[in-house]
């Protein structure tokens, strides 16, 4: 199934949804019906949701839900290797999100399996590497700084909107060199697209996603700028300049994946922090120990899922697995595997470095990782400067937002 | 520029210019040579960039250069030598021109 990237074509794999959709390979003791990312007792505290996985079910079992049948892998061991062979697992149409069979394209690099990925990694690898995003420190202090001097002195704030959305957003545009003034626009749009578990609204947002990019593609293209839209725009592979697909693709990948992950992520992230004050005197205490606090804290605050659909057969733990079946590493439940994490659910942060799976692993994991993990360093270091103490809000009830990016619908804080 | 040579497990070397302050790791990727996958991108998360570093230029380049290096060469799937290191965490400087690594059988 080789990708042409330049000349896309609908793939046409179904999806199975529902119980009159499971293939005859599955066996019936496997089967469940749990409702990861919608089901009330997820969304009533997902994490431990995922956490109680490991005592509860089997370790690969196979998942019935409205948005999609699927094997869902919670091992760490699985997921690594489910992620390290795009030879049986493949990215092609993994990703849920809706397109148009007559004017496809490939999200880029996402559903480009090696070795052609690693030709559009290398576009974008020098601004996102660590030395890359290390020449935004600066720029994301001050920011977290001009979003606090809004509360500071208030004693309270609605966390996700005051803060948690608009940093990385706001961090993410200027990168792209998207217009500030859209960030609301552009952050309903992705919140459609994530989150309405609806095929026809997220359709809606897709399309008007697509039109804008388009344009903004357009103007970049005929007024070159130091943005990363405008980088791909102008783009080359293999002496060739990106065809228009690939430009759009590659783009609007990035948008979808830049909106909402590092606000879900800060999101569990100050709750978490507000309810427990010991672990925010550690890391006030222990600042030489921020890599490994920020680490351990997107360990067990991890807020998003893998999807791969099979492209031969291949026996995991003893099942069968059938080419045509899709599979989903739980990536949040795998970073609770007991095996690999002792005591996962304590939060501790002298844990020995190990591989966690925030950002998956393998060739597609995520670009953003490097530009995650200071953005959320510059923001707890400038937070506690300015707010060591909050708690919630006495009396807020906490409701989780369904969908593939994991995090509360609301944080208020009072300090 | 300065440059690396890195020798894979079947004994096939390729040499590629590698700018200073930039790694050996990404030396690897930008230049298409097989064997260091660097998969997390050089944020000491997954150990897929395991390289030993030739005889001759152990002293230059030093071991480990912090403990999360070192805890993560644990988790290097090809054995773990005195000379191992994550090639993501060795910077190129002008001194470490003409700098040889060897290349694992396996980084998972």
């Amino acid at each position: 199934m080789a990708i042409d990237a330049a000349n896309p074509v609908f793939p046409n794999l179904p999806r199975a949804v529902g119980m009159d959709q499971v293939p005859p390979h599955v066996d019936k003791d496997l089967i469940r019906s749990l409702g990861i990312t919608y089901s009330p007792e997820f969304l009533a505290a997902p994490h431990k949701f995922m956490a109680d996985l490991h005592d509860r079910q089997p370790p690969l079992f196979y998942d019935v839900g409205m948005m999609g049948n699927a094997w869902q892998a919670i091992k760490h061991e699985d997921a690594l290797f489910v992620l390290r062979h795009p030879e049986i697992f493949s990215n092609e149409a993994a990703t849920p999100f809706p397109r148009d069979p007559d004017d496809y394209f490939y999200f880029i690099p996402q559903e480009i399996d090696p070795p052609h990925h690693r030709k559009y990694r290398n576009i974008v690898d020098p601004l996102f590497c660590p030395a890359g995003v290390a020449q935004l420190e600066g720029k994301i202090r001050k920011l977290a700084n001009d979003l606090i001097d809004q509360f500071a002195d208030k004693g309270e704030v609605e966390f996700t909107e005051m803060f948690g959305r608009p940093l990385p957003v706001m961090v993410f545009l200027d990168i792209m060199g998207l217009p500030q003034d859209m960030r609301d626009t552009f952050v309903s749009w992705a919140m459609e697209l994530l989150h309405s578990n609806d095929r026809s609204r997220m359709q809606a947002s897709m399309d008007a996603i697509t039109a804008h990019l388009k344009g903004a593609i357009a103007e970049k293209k005929a007024n070159p700028d130091d943005g990363v839209v405008s980088l791909i725009a102008h783009a080359q592979i293999d002496g060739r300049p990106l065809s228009d697909k690939e430009v759009f693709g590659f783009v609007c990948f990035l948008f979808i994946g830049g909106l909402d992950t590092v606000f879900a992520t800060l999101n569990n992230i100050w709750l978490y922090l507000a309810q427990n004050p010991d672990k925010v005197r550690e890391i006030i205490a222990n600042p030489d120990n921020i890599t490994a606090q920020v680490e351990e804290l997107l360990r067990v605050w991890s807020v998003t899922f893998s999807g791969r659909i099979l492209i031969k057969d291949h026996v995991m733990r003893g099942v069968q697995l059938k080419a045509g079946d899709r599979i989903t590493c739980v990536l949040p439940a795998c970073n609770f595997d007991p095996d690999v994490f002792p005591n996962p659910r304590e939060v501790d942060f002298h844990r020995p470095r190990q591989t966690i799976l925030a950002f998956t692993v393998g060739a597609h994991s995520c670009m953003g990782a490097h530009l995650a993990r200071l953005e959320i360093r510059c923001a707890l270091e400038e937070w506690l400067k300015r707010i060591p103490e909050f708690s919630v809000k006495p009396g807020a009830h906490t409701e989780y937002r369904p969908g593939g990016v994991v995090g509360p619908e609301a944080v208020p804080l009072v300090w | 520029m300065p440059k690396v040579t890195y020798i894979a497990h079947d004994g096939s070397t390729s040499t590629a210019e590698v700018p200073v302050g930039e790694n050996v790791m990404r030396g690897a990727l930008y230049n298409g040579i097989d064997g260091i996958v660097g998969e997390c991108g050089g944020g000491l998360s997954c150990a897929t960039c395991h390289c030993y570093v030739d005889d001759a230029w152990t002293a230059a380049v030093g071991g480990p250069s912090s403990k999360d290096e070192t805890d993560l060469l644990q988790a290097a799937a090809s054995e773990v030598k005195p000379s191992s290191r994550l090639s993501c965490q060795i910077a190129m400087t002008d001194a470490l021109d003409g700098l040889v690594v060897h290349l694992p059988e396996a980084q998972y």
